[in-house]
């Protein structure tokens, strides 16, 4: 069902990106910042969902909350002369590899418990 | 089960606003041709080049739609007066001589670009590429022939307009403009086309290598001078 929706939304926003009107130039940069805010935030409600500690309510708010203030932060750097995009990047990636780290992580051990049981299994067959 | 339905359901929306971002964010640099280098002050002043060059297309399309506006309310307040309506068909019978509005009529199109041919021992590479003195020579015989409108690559040429050297393109009106280059004249297409005489500067640039092509045309479409003309020490003599 999740996974139903997630690829129809993606599909839908393909499909709409392709018909959708460029931006200017300007305004890209905004926009390329609040994506790799987004992207940090679906990382890291994957992550809590192998952590087991999921909030729906968190996690939306963390997908638009950190998207507008890396924009705002963006902005405020231009306004100050000062590269605070760099900042923001820095440590949205950061915390993405921190995530990745832990999902991949959860998914390794599983795969060795699996294997370890199946090797157990085969030592109690032959005995 | 609602919840579950709610929880994917958001999902779905964020995966379409993600998307739909980076979609669009790749779209807008694939526009504007920026690929991103190791260098950052290569990427700073690139960024920085595009973002002037964004905002001199909006100030270029205000200016136009300005422009526009001067010109209906000109009509507008010389609608009712007789004098003021010859005054303004001067206005427009002056402009259109100075170069200041788009002109349309028959003529000729020439292209002058630069030659294939290798340079070898014997051929001076410096003949294969159309120069600045190439362009203006065609442009004087174009004018000797009776040209009433002349554009270089969509660069009217009007009465301040030189024509210079500017390392591998030349300096018209200011712009750069780099070949191959296509010159626009309207005059009357069988003297224009006396340009391919023997003799003539273009047979002279053909036996150097480079590519010469004469096309007559029933309408050919000149831009108008983007620019200002600006004079300071010009005073009318009293009499």
């Amino acid at each position: 069902m999740i996974f139903i929706a997630i690829l129809i939304g993606c599909i839908l926003g393909a499909i709409l990106g392709f018909n959708a009107p460029i931006i200017s130039y300007t305004y890209s940069s905004y926009l390329a910042i609040a994506i790799i805010a987004a992207l940090d935030s679906v990382f890291g409600g994957i992550a809590s969902v192998i952590k087991k500690n999921f909030d729906l309510k968190i996690f939306i708010s963390g997908f638009f909350g950190n998207a507008i203030l890396a924009i705002l932060l963006t902005i405020l750097g231009q306004k100050l002369n000062v590269d605070i995009y760099l900042a923001a990047i820095v440590v949205f990636v950061w915390r993405m590899f921190m995530n990745l780290g832990t999902i991949r992580r959860y998914y390794v051990e599983k795969w060795s418990d699996m294997l370890r049981k199946r090797t157990n299994k085969k030592e109690a067959e032959e005995k | 089960m609602t919840n579950k339905k709610i929880i994917s359901v958001i999902l779905g929306i964020m995966c379409l606003a993600l998307t739909l971002g980076i979609v669009v964010q790749i779209r807008t640099i694939k526009s504007t041709n920026s690929t991103i280098g190791q260098n950052q002050e290569a990427n700073d002043l690139r960024d920085e080049i595009l973002r002037y060059k964004e905002r001199y297309d909006n100030k270029f399309k205000e200016l136009e739609t300005a422009e526009k506006e001067l010109e209906q309310e000109r009509e507008k307040a010389t609608q009712n007066d007789t004098e003021l309506k010859e005054a303004q068909q001067k206005i427009t019978e002056g402009n259109k001589i100075t170069g200041m509005t788009e002109v349309t009529g028959p003529g000729v199109i020439i292209t002058l670009s630069d030659g294939k041919g290798v340079a070898t021992s014997t051929l001076n590479p410096s003949q294969l590429i159309v120069h600045d003195l190439d362009v203006l020579s065609v442009v004087n015989e174009l004018i000797n022939a009776g040209a009433e409108a002349i554009s270089i690559n969509d660069q009217r040429w009007v009465l301040t307009t030189a024509i210079s050297c500017r390392g591998n393109t030349i300096d018209i009106n200011g712009e750069r403009i780099g070949a191959p280059f296509t010159i626009k004249a309207i005059g009357l297409p069988e003297y224009l086309a006396g340009l391919e005489r023997v003799g003539g500067y273009l047979e002279y640039m053909k036996q150097d290598g480079v590519g010469v092509k004469l096309e007559k045309s029933n309408s050919i479409t000149i831009p108008k001078y983007s620019g200002v003309i600006n004079f300071e020490y010009l005073q009318n003599v009293e009499e």
